[in-house]
């Protein structure tokens, strides 16, 4: 239990910032600070989170808004594959609750322990995921009274965009990625214009498109 | 309402990501193809975001040069140290400093 949560800690701690932006976008958004609090034990993970309510404070058409999320959280599939085979040798009830909690930080720390013996991949996997959701959920909370306090002119919510392109830069580890994430601004960019701020959808999906069509490692 | 609604669909949906092999399809596997797609699901998407927050609804672009030079210095800061603290500092300090000095 220690182990799982000295492994979560730097993680952890790198999260703080992306946790307190998720906080302030939520005071600018406008949609109210208890519903988009409420985001984060119900969705659980914080680039959807953002756009998500991002996206609706801007005035984009709910079904858009949703959508975008979703595709955001997609990879979550891989994670669940991943591990199936690990949580087959688990209880039924944790088969159920384990993968509510099963956010990029957490797939990176417990894959590594997929192979423990069940008894104890179980308490590291739950003493790591009570570790992230108590942190996550107080820490968005924060950004909710932090951003009041500061005044506006500073417009902090420009956090927002520079967060996502560090985390942009960050997942970039081969060429064809880099081509996605170009390729997506660029047509997302080139669509700007399509209603309900649909291009962004139309962006997304060719940045997709590119990537796999660039990508020679099949 | 419809903001929570909204929530709660995206949280049933990334709870159904999560679950799905583990709870329902455990015997499956994904086809290759499909995980090769969700590799560059990340960057094309929160790319196309960025961009869409620096336009509005009409498409023309709404962020000045503070703005642009902001992201490229937290670009630049993500891309060397792999850190999200750094990234924000880099970025909003260019953005500060640029917003008073122009």
């Amino acid at each position: 239990m220690k182990q799982a949560v000295a492994d979560a800690l730097p993680l952890i701690l790198s999260a703080i910032p992306f946790a307190l932006v998720v906080g302030l976008a939520i005071t600018e958004s406008g949609i109210g600070n208890f519903v988009g609090w409420t985001a984060a034990p119900i969705i659980f993970a914080g680039a959807a989170h953002l756009t998500l309510v991002t996206l609706l404070g801007a005035g984009t058409a709910v079904l858009a808004a949703i959508t975008t999320s979703l595709v955001i959280n997609a990879r979550h599939l891989m994670y669940s594959a991943a591990l199936a085979p690990t949580f087959q040798k688990q209880p039924r009830w944790f088969r159920w609750v384990g993968p509510y909690a099963l956010i990029d930080q957490m797939f990176a720390i417990v894959f590594l322990r997929k192979d423990d013996e069940p008894k104890a991949f179980r308490t590291y996997f739950l003493s790591a995921a009570i570790a992230f959701a108590i942190f996550w959920n107080v820490f968005v909370a924060v950004g909710l009274l932090v951003g009041p306090v500061v005044p506006g002119t500073w417009n902090l919510g420009f956090a927002v965009p520079v967060m996502f392109i560090g985390i942009v830069v960050m997942g970039i580890d081969r060429y064809p990625k880099a081509v996605a994430a170009v390729v997506g601004a660029a047509t997302s960019y080139a669509f700007a214009s399509l209603p309900n701020r649909s291009g962004l959808l139309v962006g997304a999906l060719l940045g997709i498109i590119a990537g796999i069509s660039v990508d020679r490692r099949r | 309402m419809t903001d929570f609604i909204a929530i709660v669909i995206v949280g049933l949906g990334t709870y159904a990501f999560r679950s799905i092999f583990i709870v329902a399809l455990a015997g499956r596997t994904i086809p290759p193809n499909v995980i090769r797609a969700l590799e560059f699901v990340g960057p094309a998407v929160l790319s196309a975001l960025v961009v869409a927050l620096l336009v509005d609804e009409s498409g023309s672009v709404v962020a000045g040069i503070p703005e642009l030079a902001a992201l490229a210095a937290g670009g630049f800061a993500g891309w060397r140290t792999r850190n999200l603290i750094y990234t924000v500092v880099a970025g909003m300090g260019v953005f500060w400093l640029l917003r008073i000095w122009l």
